[in-house]
């Protein structure tokens, strides 16, 4: 039993090590940071915006980041870019406030203004759920439920006694059925934030082309910052859809993946 | 017509004659004009008057008019003095189609008494001729008169001068006009006034004011010169700007130098001579300046100051509140005077924000200025009156000020001081609503921005920051996975040898509590009490112990009650064997005659393991 305690203990430190990999790379991304937030709060936002571009440069990634940088951009009028950011960190944190206020706000500065298809209520009730936590909220969570529902069939399976028999059968089923929901949705979760090609205009006006072709019939004409779904991809052109579900080509150099 | 007054008394003894006393209102025009020709018509009252009535003029188009000129002459015959005003009203009309055309009567108050003129009979003949017909008589010297007004172009003409032609934006610059004159001029009118476009222009000769006038000498010939305008301009724009050219009508007193030739040459001779040549003609005349070509130096950009708002010069200011403390609901006022040299009139507001509980009302502009030749120079104030609502501490930000220093060629912010105003409870009923419920007020929105940045420390992820689907993931997910296994496993097997030492145990208890009870009857056999006692009572004990897996420490006679009640034993056995364990133990530690009973213990014990184990099976 001692050998196994010692194993044990070597597990725990080696999976903690792993879910909090810690940062290490630019001399000292905290300090960085900390400057460039400086930076931002002395209205310096065209310094701010190198110094988190920096940090994101160099392989670094959090929601808080990226919705900085966003806001740097806004400061100097940048709007697309503000908008490419806020979606980006509105993707690992689909329920911040603070991020879905400031993309409006963004949103409300840009030229295009499309008419969203409204969702069925269905999906916009799953959405919301799925949306309650961060990125890896349900992820941890259906660990969570998981190790609970093995606790739970240890007392059913080992149990001496009638009652935690009873107890453990009954939680066991409970936690079960949690860790299944939660890994719905935290797989959809990360369906939604990674499968989903989305991509924002950078060229301040273009023509949706009605094939992947330059000579093709021109359809609509999109401003910078607007957001285009991608749907596919053929050489340098891209299927996309606009908010309110008209389809048509761009070119690559005109967009950038979110 | 502002610029009407435009008065040239010393050049102009009128060219109309004037009466004393009563008062005339005479009309004179030419009678006969060609089509497109532009010719003058004129009013003329030998008197102070006024509510001059216009004239209707139809078939005419009006190109400027009524233009006023008042003339004044003072004469002494005979040591009489009379003093002489004539007032002529101009209009510079041009003829647009044939015919004949009757201007009706204008009239005009002198004393009280109103005057009418005639009216006035036109003829418009289908004309070859150009501009500028001569007024003369037709007749012989028609054709010589305009040659010498031409001629007489270097006697009379207009020139523009600007004080500088590449000044900045917002620079002001002098712009004179002058007129330059060798002959005596009459019923000098403007008929086109230049065009400042471009321009934000100021007169700097006030009305009923004289330009200076002085004698100068050009290439050897004097001339007399007189302001007729003189103005500042300020560039609105950068860029060239053009100064459209001024014209003006005039009647000139050209001296007439050649006569028509008779063919006789002496006569000829005679009248060319010097003497005879001081005869003068009227000529009426047009006269144009020249364009001014004025290039606007754009401000640098470079350190414009984002409020800056064009004004340009050398500027103080300042700012004064009249009282730092007051009661709500009290009228405050708060003064900013900008003050200096430049286009200070162009000043129209001032970057004011005041807390948004104050009630503002727009600044009252008062402006003090000079015009000079140096440009525009005085101050403007702004006065604010604010009513401060609600009590409480109140800070007025610093209010800049920014303009372009011509001299130091760089952009100047000036701010007035902050303020803090310290707003006391009023004794108006209305702030005493603040406190109730009702007088509640919605929160007012003045802008709107995005959120701040976060600068709570976060956790900063290297790579992706993704969790599902990672190693880790699949290592939190299995490694519980795999230790339950394994503790179930070492459950069980440790579970599994257990029942078996009770199987064990279980099959050897009859035989263990025989042995104990045989041992007991060798001691009952000697007499030997105490160890008899002990070994019956541990044969019993043992026995239940090794028969339901009960260990020592749990042994006690409520486990072996529950536990004979759990097999469902008869009732009588289990109570019979309660109390041969409750004796045996009683037996065992009270004092007394224990020998008696030994042979019964024994025999009782014998039978209640053996009843056990049958009803057991």
């Amino acid at each position: 039993m001692r050998t196994s305690d010692r194993w044990l203990y070597f597990v725990v430190v080696f999976l903690s090590l792993t879910l909090r990999a810690p940062a290490a790379g630019i001399a000292d991304p905290k300090a960085a940071l900390h400057q460039a937030n400086k930076a931002y709060n002395d209205g310096l936002y065209n310094d701010a915006v190198g110094m988190y571009k920096s940090i994101v440069d160099a392989g670094f990634q959090a929601p808080e980041l990226f919705y900085n940088l966003g806001n740097c951009y806004y400061k100097v009028n940048d709007f697309s870019h503000a908008i490419l950011w806020f979606e980006r960190a509105r993707r690992l944190d689909p329920g911040n406030e603070d991020i879905e206020f400031n993309l409006r706000v963004a949103n409300s500065r840009i030229a295009d203004k499309i008419e969203a298809i409204p969702e069925l209520f269905y999906v916009k009730w799953f959405q919301a759920l799925v949306r309650l936590y961060p990125v890896n909220g349900w992820a941890y969570q259906t660990i969570l439920f998981f190790i609970l529902t093995l606790l739970a069939a240890s007392c059913y399976l080992l149990g001496n006694r009638i009652f935690l028999r009873k107890t453990g059968f009954w939680a066991g089923i409970l936690f079960l059925s949690l860790t299944f929901c939660t890994l719905i949705f935290s797989v959809s979760a990360n369906r939604q934030a990674r499968g989903l090609h989305e991509a924002i205009v950078f060229d301040p006006t273009v023509t949706v082309k009605s094939s992947p072709d330059e000579k093709s019939i021109d359809l609509f004409v999109l401003h910078e910052g607007t957001k285009v779904h991608v749907l596919d991809k053929i050489g340098t052109w891209n299927e996309i859809r606009i908010a309110n579900g008209s389809i048509g080509w761009l070119p690559d150099s005109s967009m950038e993946e979110i | 017509m502002k610029n009407g007054p435009i008065i040239l008394a010393i050049f102009g003894i009128c060219a109309f004659s004037t009466f004393a006393q009563q008062a005339h209102f005479t009309v004179s025009t030419k009678p006969v004009v060609a089509v497109g020709e532009t010719f003058a018509l004129t009013y003329t009252l030998d008197a102070q008057g006024v509510n001059f009535r216009e004239p209707r003029i139809t078939g005419f188009e009006v190109l400027s008019g009524p233009n006023t000129s008042t003339s004044s002459s003072i004469r002494s015959i005979n040591g009489r003095t009379s003093i002489s005003i004539t007032y002529t009203y101009t209009y510079l009309l041009q003829a647009l189609k044939e015919g004949s055309f009757e201007i009706t009567p204008a009239s005009v108050v002198v004393d009280g008494k109103s005057y009418q003129s005639d009216p006035a009979l036109i003829k418009v003949v289908a004309g070859a001729g150009t501009t500028s017909q001569p007024q003369g008589r037709p007749g012989q010297q028609g054709q010589q008169v305009p040659e010498e007004g031409r001629s007489g172009g270097d006697d009379v003409f207009l020139k523009a001068f600007a004080s500088d032609d590449n000044p900045f934006q917002g620079e002001g610059i002098t712009v004179t006009y002058k007129i330059f004159t060798k002959v005596r001029l009459g019923n000098l009118s403007i008929s086109k006034n230049p065009s400042f476009q471009g321009f934000w222009s100021q007169n700097l000769l006030k009305e009923g004011d004289q330009g200076a006038q002085y004698n100068q000498t050009i290439n050897g010939e004097a001339y007399t010169v007189a302001e007729l305008r003189k103005m500042v301009l300020y560039p609105l724009k950068s860029g060239k700007l053009t100064i459209n050219p001024m014209e003006m009508e005039c009647i000139a007193q050209v001296k007439r130098q050649s006569r028509p030739g008779t063919g006789d040459p002496f006569f000829d001779d005679f009248f060319n001579n010097s003497f005879f040549s001081q005869s003068y003609a009227t000529v009426e005349k047009t006269l144009k300046s020249n364009p001014l070509s004025i290039d606007v130096k754009p401000l640098p950009l470079e350190g414009r100051p984002a409020d800056f708002s064009g004004s340009v010069g050398s500027f103080t200011f300042r700012s004064e509140l009249d009282k730092t403390t007051v009661k709500a609901n009290e009228p405050v006022t708060l003064k900013f005077i900008v003050a200096g040299t430049g286009n200070i009139q162009l000043i129209d507001r001032l970057d004011v924000s005041f807390p948004p509980d104050f009630e503002t009302y727009d600044p009252k502009v008062v402006s003090d200025f000079n015009t000079t030749t140096s440009g525009i120079s005085g101050m403007q104030s702004f006065e604010y009156l604010i009513i401060p609502r609600k009590p409480g501490k109140f800070s007025i930000k610093p209010v800049p000020f920014t303009y372009f220093d011509l001299g130091r060629k760089t952009y100047i912010t000036l701010l007035s001081p902050e303020y803090t105003l310290n707003v006391e409870k009023g004794t108006g009923a209305t702030t005493g609503m603040t406190y109730s419920g009702v007088g509640k007020e919605e929160i007012q929105y003045i802008g709107s921005d995005i959120r701040h940045i976060e600068t709570r420390p976060f956790l900063l992820y290297r790579g992706s920051m993704w969790f599902l689907g990672t190693v880790s993931y699949f290592l939190w997910m299995g490694v519980p996975l795999v230790l339950f296994f394994i503790v179930a496993i070492l459950f069980k097997k440790q579970a599994a040898r257990r029942r078996d030492t009770l199987l064990m145990k279980n099959r050897r208890a009859t035989r263990v509590a025989r042995k104990r009870l045989r041992k007991a009857e060798h001691f009952l056999k000697q007499g030997d009490k105490d160890p008899f006692y002990e070994e019956i009572s541990q044969a019993l004990w043992g026995y239940m112990g090794d028969k339901f897996g009960i260990s020592n420490a749990e042994l006690s006679l409520d486990s072996v009650r529950e536990a004979l009640q759990e097999k469902n034993l008869d009732t009588g056995i289990t109570g019979s064997f309660i109390a041969a364990l409750q004796e045996t133990e009683f037996t065992r530690f009270a004092p007394g005659d224990k020998i008696l009973r030994m042979e019964e213990v024994y025999t009782n014990a014998m039978e209640l393991i053996a009843k056990t184990e049958r009803s057991l099976k």
